[in-house]
């Protein structure tokens, strides 16, 4: 039954992601007073690619190709590590967050080798940019989830997830108000979102991610773009199962499960209205406000493990 | 039976010397050297190894019969040593095979006579039992690695960044010199028993004394930030394999020597200790891997990550220290593990990377990354093992660097989260550390990989490099085997690591962390690999798959200079971190009254670190000026020379007179 559950909490993290997307843009256009395309866009937009032809710039080497799967890969593997019903997942039990992050660090050093192999500027200026947003995040990624792990005393994602459960949503001290922040704007950086990044432009200016994969094509895209939809998925998970896991299934009846699902995508619209509001309200900023952005999460990340000592019994 | 084995050898390196030496001329004694020594080196890595994973211990005593108190012996500590040495010196003499032959006559008879010498040295340090062999192979390992780099050529330059390779040598060996004789009023003599044994009991300021003098001596071999000016001057300018050996093994000797004096020799560290460890760990972690973003010279980038890898060590090392001090055995074995597995990683990762920038140095020529470029298609094997090289060193999951950086990361929060109580805050803070080391580190290999063997090649030398020969590609595709094997099956080392490990740290039992990471790194790797196989098969990659050139913003085509380059790459994270940086840039445009319609611009601008403007150049300033005052007591008249003798005496007379 547990195995059941977590294999389910994969492809729920999998196979619903492009919704994901597509809520959020829905969500965007409703904001701008638009009728907006229809949630399953991003499904149909990823199937459209999969059946077109992959093309290739001369110089490419294996690593063009091989990059996409990799990036596609290593964001399954990152969802098997996330708890969404319950409090625990395919992974979760060897494993602990610090894998997770280079699990996903992985995936991103492969896919800035990808943009690098096309020849152009535009792939080298996104790897670019890329690497100087991940080179700053990562630090306050792992302290961030230092500090939940040092208060529920566990370092694997489940544990952490269960023992937040445990907590009355009221006693829940300044460590995750702290933690919340760090997390909030490292996850921004993280999917590509705005301010950092817009994932619906492919203008120089913005231009992180999306240049990356300008030279990709195809099934290759489709690969990436749907890697991109799981990693704002799971992150957005993360963030769920960090701070707000109140409502899991614990016992795994059927009934139990579906009122956690319900909860869970409840907690997603929740999420999903926040980024859509977020990304309506702010513009991007520029390239070098970026890194004052992210020493923001780094401060708060510092602090929320400093904060801990006055917490800990 | 196995005593006089291990002597022949010992012995059988400086014969391999004398054959290189007088051998080079006939083509069958020139082939002959190199198998024998990787004949030897191979029986050393299969002896090292069986002794590290039984414990075999072996004492070799020739205090009777030698002068100067000889002696050796290998503990587990030793063989693991032992292991690294051999492990990378054989694929390093496996690729100076090739390595040698465009050479002259000359070079060839210099280099396989030292090369032998040099690994001899260092099995020396690591074998030694007594004071006096220690230091000696200590000595002869920082002469015949500078033997190695003058007969690759004596320009000014090369003589330069010799000098100062030699004169830091020379400061860390005057202190450990110093640390050892430290013990000797204490010690009946010079033997590491009896060293071992006076440890406990001297007074806690010779032992903090003695410390000092050791973090020292072996920071500036290790390349401990601010000790590291040597390295990115000396590797560069070695021949490719001995660089692969001296980043490789050179610097795992000072680690040994680290691990031998504040875990074996004093024992019971004060607290302290460990957090000096700690920040020069951190210190040279971050700006290590800051320093070679800033390089495009791919040499003299590994160099500068040798600081950083050594800076994870010292992490570690400092992590184990601390938890020794608050008396947490089993969480100073999970650090230490981890400090002694990135050893060996680096080890392995470094010599691979080095060796496979010495192909690309062999078959292009040069090693700035500004002129290489598309190498993946020219010399695919290279590419390839290069790649595993980069993400290793990156400490991506599925390679070996993976394993040690997250043991050093459960190390630093291992106390806090799971003993209850302790209130240290600086460990677990330093995991933050470790993600912008590692950061930072994937950064500046995508920048090295990515500027170097893909996109278009920059220059016509590019273009035109041919592949490596066979033995070059066999020595590092044996190296880049060894990473894999041992990021996704740790267990193979990490078992016997932690036996090693429990003869230096008593009464701790095995840290979960290490059968989690043994058993889980399999089923992760199976993961991932797994995903990427199905992904594969359910595309059927084989697709028609048309080559069309990228679209060049309606200019004719794309041209090599349009890419990105390494420059441009670390430009952003330069700009972001340039405190660290303050380049001395200069911009001259021409005419000068015309500023906005320049006929020629120039564009000047040298990279000083920090440390030589403000640390070392006072430093030599004050030693010279000293100098220049001790030269007035040298007038040149011998009555002179006699006063000072008779004051000297007389001094000393006074001195026995009313020290008793």
């Amino acid at each position: 039954m547990r195995l059941a559950v977590n294999v389910a909490q994969l492809l729920i993290l999998v196979l619903a992601a492009p919704a994901l997307r597509g809520i959020i843009a829905k969500f965007k256009a409703h904001i701008q007073r638009r009728q907006g395309a229809s949630i399953f866009r991003p499904y149909a937009d990823v199937l459209k690619l999969f059946r077109k032809e992959d093309l290739a710039p001369p110089t490419a080497s294996p690593i063009f190709r091989i990059a996409p799967v990799v990036v596609f890969a290593t964001a399954v593997i990152a969802a098997a590590f996330i708890p969404v019903l319950s409090a625990s997942s395919l992974l979760a039990a060897r494993t602990d967050f610090f894998i997770f992050v280079y699990v996903l660090a992985l995936g991103r050093f492969f896919i800035s080798l990808g943009a690098l192999d096309g020849g152009s500027s535009f792939g080298g200026m996104g790897a670019s940019r890329e690497a100087l947003v991940s080179v700053l995040a990562e630090a306050p990624l792992l302290l961030a989830l230092t500090s939940l792990a040092m208060l529920s005393k566990s370092l694997s994602l489940a544990e952490i997830t269960r023992w937040t459960a445990g907590q009355n949503f009221f006693d829940l001290s300044p460590v995750h108000l702290l933690a919340f922040a760090a997390l909030g704007i490292v996850a921004v950086a993280e999917t590509g979102r705005l301010p950092v990044d817009n994932p619906t432009t492919q203008l120089e200016l913005t231009m992180l991610h999306e240049a990356m994969v300008l030279e990709y094509s195809g099934p290759s895209l489709a690969l990436i773009e749907w890697a991109q939809a799981i990693k704002l998925h799971v992150i957005s998970a993360l963030m769920i199962a960090m701070f707000l896991p109140w409502g899991l299934s614990t016992i795994l009846t059927a009934g139990s499960l579906a009122l956690a699902l319900l909860l869970y995508c409840g907690k997603l619209l929740l999420l999903a209205g926040a980024i859509a509001v977020i990304e309506s309200s702010l513009a991007k900023l520029r390239m070098y406000a970026v890194p004052d952005f992210l020493r923001v999460a780094s401060a708060l990340a510092i602090l929320a493990v400093i904060f801990t000592v006055f917490i800990r019994k | 039976m196995i005593e006089p084995i291990f002597v022949i050898f010992l012995l059988l390196f400086p014969l391999a010397a004398i054959l290189g030496y007088l051998g080079a001329g006939s083509a069958l004694t020139r082939k002959f050297v190199p198998y024998l020594l990787l004949v030897l080196l191979l029986s050393g890595l299969g002896f090292s190894a069986i002794a590290f994973v039984k414990g075999n211990a072996l004492n070799l005593h020739y205090a009777s019969h030698l002068p100067f108190a000889t002696g050796f012996a290998v503990d587990r500590l030793t063989a693991f040593f032992l292991m690294v040495i051999c492990a990378i010196a054989f694929p390093a003499t496996l690729f100076s095979i090739s390595y040698t032959e465009p050479h002259s006559r000359g070079y060839c008879r210099w280099y396989w006579c030292l090369l032998p010498l040099f690994i001899f040295s260092m099995v020396l340090v690591i074998v030694s039992s007594t004071v006096f062999v220690f230091m000696a192979g200590w000595e002869l390992m920082t002469l015949l690695s500078g033997g190695l780099i003058a007969i690759e050529g004596a320009s000014e330059d090369r003589r330069r960044g010799l000098f100062i390779y030699l004169a830091m040598m020379h400061f860390g060996a005057a202190a450990v010199f110093g640390a050892f004789l430290l013990f000797v009023p204490g010690a009946p003599s010079l033997t590491f028993e009896a060293i071992r044994a006076t440890g406990h009991g001297l007074p806690p300021q010779v032992r903090t004394a003695i410390f000092l003098l050791a973090f020292a001596g072996f920071g500036a071999k290790a390349g401990i930030i601010p000790l590291h000016l040597w390295l990115p001057k000396a590797h560069p300018i070695a021949p490719s394999p001995v660089s692969a050996l001296m980043s490789g093994v050179m610097l795992k000797t000072a680690v040994y020597g680290f691990v031998r004096f504040s875990f074996d020799f004093l024992a019971a560290p004060a607290p302290w200790w460990g957090y000096l460890a700690l920040a020069a760990g951190a210190v040279s972690g971050v700006l290590g891997v800051l320093y070679a973003l800033g390089e495009h010279d791919l040499k003299r980038l590994l160099a500068y990550h040798s600081v950083e890898n050594i800076g994870i060590i010292y992490l570690g090392l400092g992590t184990s220290l601390v938890f020794l001090s608050h008396n947490a055995p089993i969480w100073a074995t999970l650090a230490l593990v981890a400090a002694l597995l990135h050893t060996l990683n680096h080890a392995l990762f470094k010599g691979l990377l080095f060796l496979g920038a010495g192909a690309i140095h062999h078959s292009t020529h040069t090693l700035d990354m500004e002129e290489l470029g598309g190498l993946s298609r020219r010399m695919p094997m290279v590419s390839a093992t290069f790649l595993v090289g980069c993400c290793a060193i990156a400490g991506l999951p599925l390679f070996n660097g993976f394993v040690s950086e997250w043991l050093t990361f459960r190390g630093f929060v291992a106390g806090a989260v799971f003993d209850g109580g302790s209130n240290e805050l600086i460990l677990p803070l330093m995991a933050g550390v470790l993600g912008l080391i590692g950061g930072l580190a994937a950064a500046c290999f995508v920048k090295a990989y990515g500027i170097s063997f893909l996109g278009r090649p920059h220059t016509p030398r590019a273009e035109q490099a041919y592949d490596a020969p066979r033995a070059m590609k066999l020595a590092v595709s044996l190296l880049a085997a060894a990473c894999i094997v041992t990021g996704i099956f740790p267990g193979i080392v990490l078992r016997p690591l932690l036996a090693l490990v429990g003869t230096i740290i008593s009464g701790a039992s095995a840290p979960p962390e290490i059968t989690m990471i043994s058993r889980g790194m399999p089923v992760i790797s199976a993961c991932v690999l797994g995903v990427i196989f199905l992904t594969f098969a359910v595309l059927r990659w084989k697709q028609i798959r048309r080559m069309v050139p990228t679209w060049a913003c309606g200019l004719p085509e794309l041209t090599p200079r349009m890419q990105y380059a390494a420059a441009s790459f670390s430009k952003p994270i330069r700009q972001v971190f340039r405190s660290v940086y303050k380049p001395d840039r200069k911009v001259e445009v021409l005419p000068v009254d015309r500023p906005y319609f320049p006929e020629a611009i120039s564009y000047h601008s040298v990279r000083t670190t920090s440390f030589e403007r403000s640390l070392y150049r006072p430093a030599v300033d004050l030693l010279i000026s000293a100098a220049r005052g001790l030269r007035r007591l040298h007038t040149g008249n011998i009555q002179a020379y006699l006063l000072y003798i008779f004051f000297m005496l007389f001094s000393l007379l006074l001195y026995l007179r009313f020290s008793q």
